[in-house]
């Protein structure tokens, strides 16, 4: 019987020669699907463009911009005939009147989008990254030539100046002279008794209501009438990132209102005004008690009332001669009670400058409502800390001159670049810097209307 | 294709792209605002680079449509498709700064996803399985004539039944004294029912037809007949040994042969799912990547508008 044999020979007779001319079920398979996944895919194309021009997008809009998310062309307007729609600085101003960066001193002009990069879901869109500040500021080029920043400000950790106050040579320019040490003694005599003060008793955000512990019943600012108040007063940040102004009937009247005591035959004390004001008191105050008292000439003068050695107000010759008329009286009372208040009350606090004419100057307190001029800060979104975690050299604090900010060093223990990702507080430049001169912002004009808003176009 | 050392130079060039590419990537990452942008004028120069090299992957289609085209030789092609492929994806990664997008830009990622990973798993499976087929299938025959070839194994095993049924139907006195001894033994085995006694020649060959009927030839006729007697190499092994105690030892080699021919069918099987994992990836890689393409065109040119 014939054994099986394979020989190249047989083999090759068992081939079709034509079989590739055959179509095969791998090679017709593949032919299908690759006109088939071709055509699905322009068809899911063409049916989500039908809807919505959102097809296109790179990525979702910025929390602020999403209800834009079905108009692109608000954005996008078209230009160069009909073809280029890319965003422009034109688009954005319809609706953000954003004051230009330095405009004077810049070298070059940015375009919105360069720094505020949309579709990128983005929960605050003026959260700008870093590089769009540093592409300027790691080296900073002006149209002079010079500036008056620091020329090279990289990111926060390392490459960022101390403040400027901070900086030798630095000192507060406040004249007023606060003791910080001495006011958080324990045992204050306070307008009731002895008082242990905290820093809110005189620093407060602007927008707390209530009263001010040591300001004079009655005298202390009011807030503002409800009707003129609205909801969004009190969310408004600024009023809940600075703190209110020191003011002497809010803060410092409670206590210090008996250095403006003059006499004793008299309960209410000077009023805390300019040197003019309160001379014209003290003379009507005189007056009226001349008018009321007719032995008035003849009442000998409190000892206390005459300070020794003091010679900055008066010339004056001891003992008092004795008046005789009313206006003697008077002119010597009042001048008494000048050389008592402006010599002592007033020069506890102020600045007191002997000027040419009868009466001294005081000196302007000059304490800064703001200390970072150009950036911004919220005491309100650091209320976890206590005071003097960041204002640490507060309680020694005995001299006016001392700056109480906290140093940048203080800053970074808890804010550092890409801070969320350091399980830190976020670092980069928009926490604390405004590209845009705010105060500059003109009122914009609203241009949409709800369907124009809103409706899905195609277009 | 065999990625050896001939691909050493486009391994090379490949690496060193990819290497500029990354080194650019970073200082331009981290100085833009927001990291990354395919809108920015280096993340549009990774998309061009990036849909260049796509694009000359995607010729290959037409490069292997028309073979008498001299533009290069085909191995070039077939290299510069793989590598050129390969740089693509790490180029579109940085060019989108390595973000999916929404919309359009996420389907193309998407589609770019499943043409890359599915070209990787044929680059793998081209580079090793050609091996394996040689090794595992000495009996390959070209993939498309397989079904040709099973009808020519069915004929060739229907002419040694019908010469065994006739020297059976002429021989009975030729059994010998060891198959007569063997057969007395015998008894079922395997689902065939061996005869016993003298009265074995006369029933082999019904047997064998029954064999051949019912196990044989729908086997080899079909394709895909997993799950049959046959398809097991141990299992037929057993069958054709019982075979054998049927028949006088002057037809074993006839038994061999049927067990030959079920051997290359078993081979043939084998060559069909190896040529099926070999090529099967490119189901998708192909349709995929004309959709990626077509795709990309849109994005490129509605990128340039928006």
């Amino acid at each position: 019987m014939a054994r099986r044999i394979r020989t190249t020979k047989n083999l090759a007779k068992r081939m079709d020669l034509q079989y590739f001319k055959k179509p095969h079920p791998l090679r017709r398979w593949r032919h299908w699907l690759s006109i088939l996944v071709p055509l699905v895919a322009i068809g899911w194309f063409a049916l989500q463009r039908a809807n919505s021009q959102k097809i296109y997008s790179s990525g979702p809009l910025s929390a602020a911009h999403a209800v834009l998310g079905k108009q692109c062309n608000i954005c996008h307007v078209t230009k160069l005939g009909f073809f280029r729609a890319a965003v422009s600085d034109d688009a954005c101003a319809k609706c953000h009147d954003a004051p230009a960066h330095h405009p004077d001193k810049v070298t070059h002009k940015v375009s919105c989008a360069s720094c505020h990069v949309e579709h990128r879901a983005s929960p605050r869109l003026a959260s700008t990254d870093d590089s769009s500040c540093t592409q300027c500021h790691a080296n900073l080029l002006t149209r002079s030539g010079s500036s008056q920043f620091e020329r090279v400000v990289k990111d926060f950790d390392k490459q960022h100046p101390e403040f400027a106050a901070l900086r030798p040579g630095g000192t507060d320019p406040g004249q007023i002279k606060l003791n910080h040490y001495a006011h958080l003694r324990p045992n204050l005599a306070g307008p009731s008794g002895p008082v242990q003060m905290d820093c809110q008793d005189c620093h407060r955000l602007t927008a707390m209501n209530s009263s001010w512990p040591y300001s004079i019943p009655d005298s202390a600012p009011k807030p503002l009438p409800v009707a003129g108040r609205t909801d969004a007063d009190m969310r408004h940040p600024r009023s809940r990132d600075y703190m209110s102004p020191i003011l002497y009937v809010s803060q410092c009247a409670g206590c210090h209102v008996k250095d403006l005591q003059f006499d004793k035959r008299f309960d209410q004390a000077a009023p805390h005004d300019k040197p003019e004001a309160v001379q014209a008191f003290l003379v009507q105050k005189y007056s009226d008690y001349f008018a009321t008292h007719p032995r008035a000439l003849s009442e000998a003068v409190a000892p206390e009332r005459i300070l020794p050695g003091a010679t900055i107000s008066v010339n004056m010759n001891l003992p008092l001669p004795v008046p005789r008329t009313r206006q003697e009286w008077i002119d010597q009372q009042v001048m008494l009670a000048d050389r008592l208040l402006f010599d002592k009350g007033c020069k506890l606090c102020h600045v007191m400058i002997e000027g040419n004419g009868s009466l001294p100057t005081v000196t302007k307190s000059s304490i800064p409502s703001r200390w970072f001029l150009h950036a911004e800060f919220s005491h309100d979104s650091h209320r976890l800390l206590t005071c003097t975690a960041c204002h640490d050299r507060t309680p020694e604090s005995r001299q006016t001159a001392d700056i109480l900010l906290p140093s940048i060093a203080s800053c970074r223990s808890c804010h550092e670049d890409n801070g969320p990702q350091h399980d830190a507080a976020s670092g980069r430049c928009s926490e604390c810097h405004a590209y845009h001169d705010w105060i500059k912002e003109q009122p914009s004009k609203g241009n949409f209307t709800i369907p124009e808003l809103r409706a899905a176009a195609f277009r | 294709m065999r990625i050896d050392q001939t691909h050493r130079t486009w391994f090379i060039g490949t690496m060193a792209g990819v290497l500029v590419a990354a080194v650019i990537y970073v200082p331009y990452t981290l100085t833009s605002p927001e990291g990354a942008n395919g809108g920015t004028a280096v993340g549009l120069v990774y998309g061009s680079l990036a849909s260049a090299c796509m694009l000359f992957a995607g010729l290959l289609g037409a490069r292997k449509k028309v073979p008498i085209w001299r533009i290069g030789r085909a191995q070039t092609w077939m290299r510069g498709h793989l590598w050129l492929g390969f740089v693509s994806f790490p180029l579109i990664l940085f060019h989108s700064g390595f973000r999916f997008g929404i919309g359009l830009t996420r389907a193309l990622m998407w589609l770019l996803v499943v043409v890359f990973a599915s070209g990787i798993v044929g680059a793998i499976l081209q580079h090793f399985m050609p091996r394996l087929t040689t090794e595992r299938i000495p009996l390959e025959t070209i993939y498309e004539q397989i079904g040709r070839v099973r009808l020519q194994l069915v004929a060739e095993a229907q002419t040694v039944i019908d010469e065994v049924s006739a020297a059976l139907a002429g021989n009975v006195s030729q059994a010998t004294a060891q198959q007569r001894a063997a057969s007395a033994s015998a008894g079922t085995m395997g689902g065939v029912t061996v005869a016993s006694g003298l009265q074995v020649d006369e029933g082999a060959s019904a047997q064998l037809q029954e064999f051949f009927r019912r196990e044989m030839q729908p086997y080899v006729a079909n394709g895909g007949s997993r799950g049959m007697p046959l398809a097991d190499r141990s299992r037929s092994q057993s069958m054709f040994q019982q075979l054998r105690l049927l028949l006088p030892p002057n037809l074993h080699p006839a038994i061999e042969d049927l067990e030959n021919i079920c051997e290359e069918k078993r081979e043939l099987d084998r060559q069909v799912q190896y040529h099926r994992i070999l090529h099967g990836w490119l189901l998708v890689h192909i349709p995929a990547s004309y959709a990626l393409l077509l795709l990309g065109a849109v994005h490129a040119v509605m990128a340039l508008r928006y």
